[in-house]
């Protein structure tokens, strides 16, 4: 609905002047000429609309969906005021939702007291999306006049992030919660998982009586012990600085990151455990620790808000809240990695907690779409060093990473690497 | 269907001003309006909908010109007339290009196109019994009456005009 001069303003101004030429000059004619134009005129006045009471309506035929998927908007519009001749309809798409089927712009007639509906399909990438209102422009018979009102007409899309189903996810924080859950809690008690061999208390069933262990004593029964499974509080930290997701010819590893932290919340509240999800890109944006499904939508929805950004402040991960996260429990972070990365993750180590980085790997990415150039290939063996031994430093910090080629789906990569703790986890009893 | 209104109403204004011009003797004068229609044409064709309220300012000024000079008030009224509804069929085309496929057009069209053309009539025959009757005595206490009602009638105008 492009802005133009006032058509009423247009013909009244020529028909003044018309009038006041021919007064001035006393020549009927120009009077003559103006005629036609009042007549144009009146009649634009006479039978434009007394009274404008629309009103619209909005319905999406789903509120949550996931992304390129097609989604149906129908607006209705009800006239409760007078006869309108002429109504241009245009409903304001947010941005970035492309129209697939249909048309939000029509040009309809609309009688007193009726209704009129359209619908279209829209589809877009992941991210919340608010229809606020509907553009109405009123135009009487000629259009000498025209009125522009604003519909109210709510509504709200959220394309959240595909989700991939993980089978496990093995962690092994220093602490747990009191809950029963799948991961092991470095204690004694009922599990699967052996833990080690005790005296025989009265009340313990006699399958767990250790008779190898129990033959080399007369009086003294053993038993074995198994480690207690509970749930524990995971803390997921989304990489979206620029500096690590974006590259050149606007490629970005953010939607891959964004992927990896939607599974990995999924399994884990499936598991049992309290997860927290924190997005680090321009601002810092929380998702309080918490259990079960509606969980799991609060991390869907932050994580369909969530946009890579830059900031000085957030620049590097030294300013990572570490409060946010209960002392000794598992941090996730997912994130490309960057070399000054190396010294918080330390950092973090030394507070106690458990981390696993989910890294995917930039340097992979990055020569998939590269030209395949002979001085391409040796920078990318330059970089690659470069990386794999950020990657050594890290690990020799106590820090568990899936180095994750993006080119090869998430939840295989996770079942070949992080079904069982690693070996060396498992060596050293933690 | 407006398409082929608002080229025949650019021919009829363009058209009748090029003859009551060629008639006066103007005939260089005339051909400009030649030229008129067909970039009022262009214009709309490439969709310069700007291009013809000037184009409409133009064939006024012309019929102004043509008033003032004395040449034939018909051709010079049916040029005024052509330019105001060869105006009116561009801004309505463009506003027809905003509708989606599935509305319906040829009923706003054929709707429209009546209403426009029936205000036309009027207002050329409004025009024109005010061309052919004269009244050479005009007392002056109606002549005060009707510059009172012109008076009344503008402020009226204007007061409708600030509303929108």
């Amino acid at each position: 609905m492009g802005s133009h001069l006032s058509r009423s303003l247009l013909l009244g101004f020529i028909s003044y002047t018309l009038i006041l030429t021919g007064i001035v000059t006393v020549r009927g004619e120009f009077i003559t000429l103006a005629l036609p134009l009042i007549v144009y005129l009146l009649a634009g006045f006479l039978f434009s609309p007394d009274e404008i009471k629309l009103e619209a309506t909005r319905h999406l035929s789903t509120e949550r969906t996931l992304p390129n998927a097609d989604v149906t908007v129908t607006v209705t519009l009800t006239n409760r005021g007078s006869h309108l001749e002429e109504v241009l309809i245009e409903d304001i798409l947010p941005a970035d939702l492309n129209l697939r089927v249909g048309f939000n712009r029509h040009l309809i007639r609309l009688p007193r007291k009726s209704s009129y509906t359209f619908a279209y399909t829209v589809t877009g990438p992941r991210g919340g999306y608010g229809f606020e209102s509907v553009r109405v422009k009123v135009n009487d018979l000629l259009a000498v006049t025209s009125r522009e009102v604003q519909l109210e007409a709510k509504g709200q899309l959220f394309i959240f992030p595909l989700v991939m189903r993980l089978r496990h996810v093995a962690i092994r924080p220093r602490r747990t919660r009191v809950y029963a859950g799948s991961i092991p809690a470095r204690a004694g008690g009922t599990g699967t998982e052996f833990f080690g061999v005790r005296e025989y208390h009265p009340g313990d069933p006699p399958r767990a009586i250790n008779w190898r262990a129990s033959a080399h004593e007369e009086d003294v029964l053993y038993a074995n012990e198994f480690q207690h499974e509970r749930v524990a509080d995971v803390g997921i930290i989304l990489d979206g600085r620029l500096r690590t997701n974006e590259f050149a010819r606007h490629h970005s590893l953010f939607e891959y990151s964004v992927q990896a932290a939607a599974a990995l919340g999924d399994a884990l509240l499936t598991q049992g455990n309290r997860v927290g999800l924190l997005v680090y890109a321009a601002f810092l944006r929380w998702t309080i620790p918490g259990y079960g499904k509606i969980q799991r939508e609060k991390i869907l929805y932050s994580l369909a808000h969530a946009r890579p950004g830059g900031s000085e402040v957030f620049a590097g991960l030294e300013h990572l809240p570490t409060r946010l996260f209960p002392p000794e429990s598992q941090i996730i972070l997912v994130s490309p990695l960057h070399e000054d990365d190396l010294t918080p993750l330390i950092r973090l180590r030394a507070q106690g907690y458990q981390v696993l980085v989910i890294s995917p790997n930039p340097v992979k990415f990055e020569l998939s779409y590269l030209s395949k150039t002979r001085n391409m290939e040796l920078a990318g063996r330059v970089i690659h060093m470069e990386r794999t031994l950020l990657l050594q430093k890290v690990r020799r910090a106590g820090v568990q990473i899936l180095d994750w080629d993006v080119a090869q789906p998430f939840d295989q990569v996770v079942q070949r690497m992080l079904s069982r703790p690693p070996g060396w986890l498992r060596a050293i009893g933690r | 269907m407006t398409i082929v209104a608002l080229i025949m109403s650019i021919i009829l204004g363009t058209g009748s001003l090029a003859i009551g011009y060629f008639q006066a003797g103007q005939a260089d004068h005339a051909r400009w309006f030649i030229w008129l229609s067909i970039l009022w044409i262009l214009a709309h064709w490439r969709k310069y909908y700007w291009v013809s309220s000037v184009a409409f300012l133009l064939t006024l000024v012309g019929a102004g010109y043509g008033v003032w000079n004395q040449f034939t008030t018909l051709w010079m009224l049916l040029g005024a007339l052509g330019g105001l509804l060869g105006w009116d069929l561009s801004d309505f085309a463009r506003r027809l290009s905003y509708a989606g496929p599935t509305d319906d057009i040829r009923g706003m069209e054929r709707r429209h196109l009546e209403r426009a053309g029936i205000v036309a009539l009027l207002g050329f025959g409004l025009a024109w019994l005010s061309d052919v009757i004269h009244i050479n005595r005009l007392p002056f206490e109606i002549a005060v009456g009707l510059v009172l009602l012109a008076a009344l009638g503008m402020t009226r105008l204007v007061v409708g005009l600030r509303r929108y």
